[in-house]
């Protein structure tokens, strides 16, 4: 553990070769070693190819029903899942609680034992954060940083804009020639960010995000999960204390309806004493799903809507398992995301927010965006997510325009895939900040320059 | 009810105080009364039902309580103690960092802190900069500062963007910008209306040609930038070139006129976008051409492309606030469309609270939706319950 007043050893001319990339998220943490080489400083293919997937650790402070408490990647060893409760260090997308935080960190990369140990005074750190953040919150991380950790050569950027370095071209499986160049950064892009505490729409060029037309929309997987908690709290019974069962039965069940009048008059169960056909059998749309029961099965199950089980548990068949059926909830709870009057937020869908970002932006630039816009995040698992977000883009731009809307292999570890990219990239470079730089012109100085960002004509 | 035509409306923004709203007092006579009822069956008997702004006043503080919960991470507020390690030292801090590790503060109390700020920085910008130069929006906090110690002013600091790129409120930029789109937007229009009447004759041709060039000149005086013109197109000519203000080249052929016995001119060599620093030109061979290419009626017409410096400008704008990046709809006039993305808002939709369907019944008491029968019934034990007969 180097203290905050060692100075550093590599420190000088010579960056440090070792790079530790952190996308640092509300739900997990995204982190890996990159080592810089020489030959892989300019863009190319083969460098794309070479990143590793990088460790994912529960971003998260757990405290099962027996008291016994998992810190950062130690929740792997927690099996029974129900009445846990999570601290969680960041708030919003942004690391607000320091002491929890560290705690992580230091367990994870700073420990004798840590899983992924590193000397941060030989070390240069790439850390993501999420756009628009508050300028305190911002000076807190850059002084834990030096002051605590005393790591040599330090980078903050936007995570959103991490993305434009890879090959965003593969991502849409855009056909290859030979003279396809792989642009890194890619030239121009939409990045949808849909993460945990909320989603945001960043329009990138030249890997440099557009800062006056990045949006937020605050609807993402944790207020969908509290969504869905409610649903089942007042129609089956009370899973207040169980986020993180009702988060898998949505990461299992939920999808984004494509035809949403249609599948809600198809889970509807009538007027009284109606007998719907739909209702009934199911329509493809009911979904059976098994809750766990802490002793033998510690995860849901999804299973086949069986149409006559109620029937036959009525009849004198115990059932051992809490079965419950999903309806309507499958849908209406992604709805939120493109719709979010429909429980009284006063803020416009995933398409509009989309539009809004572009309204600021010369109508010159829409075409490349809108053939580009990447989605990523865990809420892009979401399945259907992706075809609804084109047609509902379709729905408002001009006919000429393409819409291209895609997600990569991964993508909630893409931001980190780009962040690694980018730490073997010539920018960081450019834009890193040194310990002694730090000790010279002090926190304010690193704020604005991280804030300023790459020059444009470099 | 005394209320001289005032209706409360509910605002948007409003001090969330779970369970409980400022409604309207219904009472006979806000004097004696109301206050000390010394007759309960008659204040009873006369107390009004509720009127439907009370609906949507004690409405409005429901969703938000709600929304205020789905925001939350987990159902109760976890304090879980960080697990002391017996094998590592307690090491010093620093003051910043033991300042930082002990702070108890959620986001809101952070944010709370950063309005706060925002607001002394309007009335008093000499005391918010004193209190703390960092904790500004950096932008905005280098913009009127100069570095004040030598080592910053050699040091490699990122210079802030001009004022005249990077207005310090978003309401301007975003004016801005829409003027920009406007400007662009009715150069395309000029452009259009030229071409249709040049394909319908050629007389009107040269009158709306000439037309389109005075309106590009008056929008070129708009702009400062140099304007480079062509000449407005001859009798002769079946192609114009217009050029539009950003020096960008659209080519839009007119159909050759009946009788005209001249094949049509190529287009001269052009790139979109125009070759920039920023964004260089697409370079490979254009797609292969199409007879109809020239038909005026599926000719597309290119958008006015920004130029390297407004590029610049976009790239170099400082990072706006936490609370302006929020995206908000902004329907404030009441004509059904966004202010600022011209997208139709449309009406909320409603969902019966019990089953999920459309909400096609109130109920008479609380005013919440229900779909039918069957979930009014199970609404109303609800109801009852909460708020008796």
């Amino acid at each position: 553990m180097a203290g905050g007043s060692r100075k550093p050893r590599a420190a000088g001319p010579v960056p440090p070769s070792i790079t530790l990339v952190l996308d640092n998220g509300a739900n997990t943490i995204k982190a890996g070693f990159v080592k810089r080489n020489s030959t892989s400083s300019n863009s190319g293919s083969d460098s794309v190819a070479s990143t590793p997937a990088p460790r994912i650790i529960p971003n998260c402070i757990a405290r099962d029903r027996h008291k016994k408490i998992y810190v950062g990647s130690e929740f792997d060893k927690c099996k029974d899942f129900g009445d846990l409760a999570l601290r969680r260090p960041v708030e919003k997308g942004f690391i607000v609680n320091w002491e929890a935080q560290k705690e992580i960190w230091d367990r994870e990369f700073f420990d004798d034992k840590a899983p992924q140990k590193c000397d941060p005074s030989e070390t240069r750190l790439v850390l993501s954060e999420q756009p628009n953040s508050l300028p305190a919150l911002q000076v807190h991380c850059d002084q834990m940083v030096f002051e605590e950790f005393g790591f040599a050569s330090y980078y903050r950027g936007i995570g959103p804009a991490f993305n434009a370095y890879q090959d965003i071209q593969s991502i849409f499986q855009a056909p290859k020639t030979p003279e396809t160049t792989v642009d890194i950064p890619a030239e121009v892009m939409l990045l949808v960010d849909s993460g945990y505490s909320h989603t945001t729409v960043t329009p990138i060029i030249q890997g440099r995000p557009l800062h006056p037309a990045i949006r937020r929309l605050n609807v993402g997987g944790k207020f969908m999960t509290n969504y869905l908690t409610r649903l089942i709290s007042v129609r089956y019974f009370d899973m207040r204390n169980d986020p993180y069962v009702v988060n898998e039965m949505k990461e299992a069940a939920c999808y984004a309806s494509l035809d949403f009048n249609g599948d809600l008059e198809k889970s509807w169960k009538g007027t009284q004493g109606e007998r719907r056909e739909d209702y009934i059998n199911g329509a493809g749309i009911a979904m059976d799903y098994v809750l766990p029961d802490s002793h033998t099965r510690f995860h849901g199950i999804v299973q086949e809507y069986d149409p006559t089980r109620l029937s036959r548990t009525r009849k004198g068949g115990v059932s051992a398992e809490d079965i419950l059926t999903l309806r309507n909830e499958r849908f209406i709870v992604p709805e939120i995301l493109f719709d979010p009057s429909d429980i009284g937020m006063r803020q416009p869908g995933l398409a509009d927010v989309i539009m809004q970002s572009l309204s600021v932006l010369p109508i010159g630039l829409w075409p490349g965006l809108l053939a580009n816009i990447v989605v990523v995040g865990g809420s892009s698992l979401i399945p259907n997510v992706i075809q609804r977000l084109q047609t509902e883009i379709l729905k408002r731009v001009p006919d000429a325009c393409i819409v291209r809307v895609a997600c990569p292999a991964d993508p909630i570890a893409s931001t980190w895939i780009g962040a690694a990219n980018f730490a073997r990239h010539e920018h960081v470079e450019k834009l890193a900040v040194t310990k002694q730089e730090y000790e010279e012109h002090g926190a304010a100085w690193v704020a604005r320059k991280f804030a300023a960002g790459l020059r444009v004509d470099s | 009810m005394n209320n001289f035509g005032v209706i409360e409306v509910a605002g948007a923004k409003k001090t969330n105080a779970p369970g409980w709203a400022y409604v309207p007092d219904t009472g006979p006579a806000p004097g004696s009364s109301a206050l000390q009822p010394a007759n309960r069956k008659r204040a009873a008997r006369n107390q009004a039902a509720l009127s439907s702004s009370d609906l949507s006043v004690r409405q409005d503080a429901k969703i938000r309580k709600e929304l205020d919960a789905l925001d939350r991470d987990g159902s109760r507020d976890a304090s879980i103690p960080v697990p002391p390690k017996p094998g590592r030292a307690q090491n010093k801090h620093t003051p910043n960092v033991r300042k930082i590790l002990q702070s108890q503060k959620t986001f809101a109390n952070h944010l709370d802190d950063y309005r706060a700020l925002l607001a002394l920085a309007e009335t008093n910008p000499a005391a918010a900069a004193a209190l703390n130069a960092a904790q500004l929006k950096p932008g905005a906090a280098s913009a009127p500062t100069p570095p004040a110690t030598a080592a910053a002013k050699n040091s490699p600091a990122p210079t802030p963007p001009p004022p005249t790129q990077a207005p310090t409120s978003t309401a301007s930029k975003r004016s801005a910008a829409a003027a920009k789109r406007a400007a662009a937007a009715a150069a395309r229009e000029a452009k259009e209306a030229a071409a249709r009447e040049a394909a319908a004759a050629e007389a009107a041709a040269a009158e709306a040609a000439k037309a389109a060039e005075a309106e590009q000149l008056d929008i070129a005086k708009d702009k400062d930038d140099d304007v480079e013109m062509t000449d407005a197109p001859g009798e002769a000519s079946t192609t114009e070139t217009a050029q539009t203000t950003d020096g960008s080249t659209t080519t839009t052929s007119a159909a050759p006129a009946p009788g005209d016995a001249e094949p049509p001119l190529p287009p001269p060599p052009q790139t979109y976008p125009p070759d920039g620093t920023i964004l260089p030109a697409y370079r490979r061979a254009p797609p292969a051409a199409h007879p109809s290419d020239d038909d005026p009626l599926l000719m597309s017409h290119v958008p006015y492309f920004p130029t390297d410096d407004e590029l610049r400008a976009l790239m170099t704008a400082p990072p706006l606030s936490y609370l302006d990046a929020r995206a908000a709809v902004d329907d404030d006039d009441g004509d059904g469309y966004d202010a600022s993305s011209g997208q139709p808002t449309y009406p909320t939709r409603h969902f019966c609270e019990v089953c999920g369907y459309w909400g096609r019944v109130r109920c008479t008491k609380c005013g919440s939706r229900v779909c039918a029968l069957q979930c009014l019934t199970a609404h109303r034990e609800e109801c009852f319950t909460r708020y008796g007969v």
